[in-house]
């Protein structure tokens, strides 16, 4: 049996998927390094990440697939999830076999699969655009904290470039040490960390009083559902709200 | 009176406004400018109630010379009252614009002095967000009823959805509760918004510069339980309001219990499982080409509490079942119980490329539970064979301990409890944030 090890990154799944057709070997499953368990059983084939190879497979989807096969497989990706290497590198197999239409061959596993990661991360990247919470810092930045489940930072990044083009801003994945900074219509993605107090403007203050008094009080007292309220926005997305969800009870 | 005072009044007094959806509007962003509407709408927090809040919805005043029986703000009410400023209203919704709190704003106001007088205020109001402030993002803004047709135009210009509240399901329902409002003068302003759509419309074909008027459509709301008129003559209302006007949506609001009154019924908590049945059956007018004289008619004009109106149909039309997943239509998938609009789409493109297995069916998300009394796969029926229409009706209600609480108490009620049988999880988030 042969696993196929890349480094994390999504060029290194094109690339493994790129040997994988040269050198005629069909491995049983693809694994990004930082979830692989040694097992004796087991022969690793450790892939070089290689820009070019990956390029040649990304467009080899686009032309013999489809442009949303390609958006699929990314999406997959960033679920981070264990075996999405595997389904992504089954579901662009069975791709360059049919066509676009491998997308409707929804009773195939891996293509079930890999519909349902992209699924789960673009629901996620849906939710955090309107979880995202800016605060006003002295120095006419707005900075945003998140600790999404998937990498969406990429996906939600372009939706803010075209929401606030004229004001500065960085939206900071803290758990993944990545931030994207944002000024005059252009936005890079670069690891970042940061620590301690924000140094908040002044006005902010008075903005964030307004909107937790306001959230407070748009609820119906009659109607109090903190249940339905925690299926649509889950516990741990509360983390960087400005607002505080769940301190009312019915009367 | 300071800003937090009369946010304070003046969110409250609009929170019973349920529209909560920002979608259907595309408004790019200018250069210089801030903010777009964007398409689906976005839900920014969920309140404590559970409900999507996307747009800061806030009331422009709530003194009012009006008496409506069923208002909290009504003219001989004790309560506090408060007037926004243009510029106020402005920099609120532009700072938690800004901020990411909000999609945009949904303005509304109480009758101030009289309706024309009212309408002006929101018409600068939303000029200045626009001209000055330079905001892009979503406003909805009511109509006020009986305010000109040249104020209501003027405003369109500026605004991506306009609504006029039809309140109540009939003009006697107005008289008793609403004495100083009449259907003529909430009926002839949709019809004016409708006209001037699609007049609009026409023009852009020819034009691509000519201007914008509410693009994202109008909407309107209704009160439940407030008055005697039955579900079947609330939804032939509804579908004649979609046909008439196109509207984008009605919503159903079932009547909180804000005072007493001998014209207003006695009731203790609001009826909400029959405002979820409506907006149940609303969906299968809009989504599933259902019509509102299949699902009720005269001997049976209200839609039953216990089951789905959906069930309830397929229960009426037994000799219609079972259809066989492989070869049945579009139309005929959307009507059987458990199939929603994903499941019937993902059935149909996948059969294109192979017959469906019983298995697969389950991975597309149909309710098995209920489907399965309603289909054969491959041929094969998978639901309990001689059995009557009582024992089905039976098997499709809810487990019976949800649905003691729910009639017990008319709360209990999650949304996503309720919807599985009938929707999917995606069609559930799409009711809540008025997706699609
Ligand atoms: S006009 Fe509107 S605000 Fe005034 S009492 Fe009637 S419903 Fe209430």
């Amino acid at each position: 049996m042969v696993y196929y090890i890349y480094d994390g990154s999504f060029e290194g799944l094109l690339t493994a998927i790129y040997e994988a057709y040269y050198r005629r070997e069909t491995p049983e499953k693809i694994l990004s390094s930082d979830n692989v368990q040694n097992s004796l059983f087991i022969k690793y084939v450790h892939i070089n990440t290689d820009q070019e190879k990956a390029q040649r497979v990304y467009d080899a989807i686009v032309q013999k697939i489809s442009p949303s096969a390609a958006k699929n497989a990314l999406y997959a990706f960033l679920s981070e999830a264990q075996d999405a290497g595997t389904a992504i590198y089954r579901y662009l197999k069975l791709g360059w076999k049919m066509g676009k239409s491998v997308d409707l061959a929804l009773a195939e596993p891996h293509v079930f699969r890999v519909h349902a990661l992209r699924k789960k991360v673009s629901q996620e990247a849906g939710k955090m655009l309107g979880l995202v919470r800016f605060q006003l810092l002295k120095s006419g930045v707005y900075y945003a904290p998140i600790e999404p489940d998937f990498n969406i930072l990429g996906i939600i990044a372009p939706h803010f470039k075209r929401r606030m083009p004229n004001q500065d801003w960085i939206i900071h994945d803290v758990k993944r040490k990545l931030a994207a900074f944002y000024s005059q219509g252009q936005y890079a993605i670069v690891p970042f960390e940061f620590k301690g107090a924000l140094p908040l403007d002044d006005e902010e203050f008075d903005y964030q009083t307004l909107w937790k008094e306001y959230f407070q009080n748009i609820a119906i007292k009659s109607r109090i559902n903190l249940r339905l309220q925690r299926q649509f926005m889950p516990v741990r997305y509360w983390k960087y709200l400005i607002e505080t969800p769940g301190t009312q009870a019915k009367p | 009176m300071d800003l937090h005072t009369k946010l304070k009044i003046l969110g409250a007094a609009a929170k019973y406004d349920v529209s909560c959806s920002s979608s259907g509007s595309s408004r790019r962003n200018r250069p210089g400018g801030l903010g777009n509407a964007s398409l689906p709408g976005i839900c920014h927090s969920w309140s404590d109630d559970g409900r999507c809040i996307s747009l800061l919805k806030i009331l422009f005043t709530n003194r009012c010379a009006f008496n409506c029986l069923y208002c909290v703000n009504r003219a001989t009410a004790d309560v506090p009252r408060a007037t926004f400023t243009p510029d106020e209203v402005a920099q609120l919704t532009i700072n938690f614009y800004k901020r990411n709190y909000i999609e945009g704003l949904f303005l509304s106001s109480a009758v101030y002095k009289n309706p024309n007088y009212t309408m002006e205020l929101l018409i600068t109001t939303v000029r200045k967000l626009r001209n000055e402030y330079h905001f892009n993002g979503y406003i909805h803004l009511k109509a006020i009823p009986g305010a000109d047709p040249l104020l209501i135009a003027e405003a369109g210009k500026y605004v991506d959805r306009m609504s006029v509240n039809i309140e109540l399901p009939s003009s006697q329902g107005l008289q008793l509760l609403a004495p100083q409002k009449n259907r003529d003068a909430i009926i002839k302003p949709m019809g004016f918004i409708h006209s001037k759509i699609l007049q609009a419309r026409e023009e852009r074909k020819l034009y691509k510069n000519a201007p914008l008027f509410v693009p994202a459509g109008q909407t309107t709301q209704l009160i439940v339980g407030a008055t005697p008129d039955n579900d079947l003559r609330i939804l032939r209302l509804s579908e004649s309001l979609y046909k008439r006007f196109s509207l984008k949506r009605v919503y159903y609001s079932a009547y909180v219990p804000v005072t007493q009154h001998p014209n207003l019924p006695a009731i203790a908590s609001p009826p909400l499982m029959r405002e979820h049945r409506l907006y149940q059956a609303d969906w299968l007018l809009r989504f599933y080409g259902f019509k509102a004289d299949e699902l009720l008619d005269e001997n049976q004009p209200l839609l039953d509490i216990e089951i789905d109106p959906k069930s309830a149909w397929a229960l009426r039309n037994l000799h219609l079942f079972p259809v066989e997943v492989n070869r049945a239509d579009y139309e005929m998938l959307l009507r059987v119980p458990g199939i929603g609009v994903r499941s019937a789409k993902r059935i149909i493109a996948a059969r294109r490329y192979s017959s469906i297995d019983f298995e697969t069916l389950k991975r597309f998300g149909v309710v098995l539970k209920r489907a399965r009394h309603f289909i054969t796969c491959r041929g094969k029926f998978y639901g309990e064979r001689n059995i009557n229409e009582s024992a089905l009706y039976q098997m499709l209600k809810p487990a019976s301990t949800q649905q003691k609480a729910i009639s017990s108490t008319g709360e209990q009620l999650t949304f996503s409890s309720l919807y599985p049988h009938v929707f999917q999880p995606e069609d559930v988030y799409t009711v809540i944030t008025g997706e699609m």
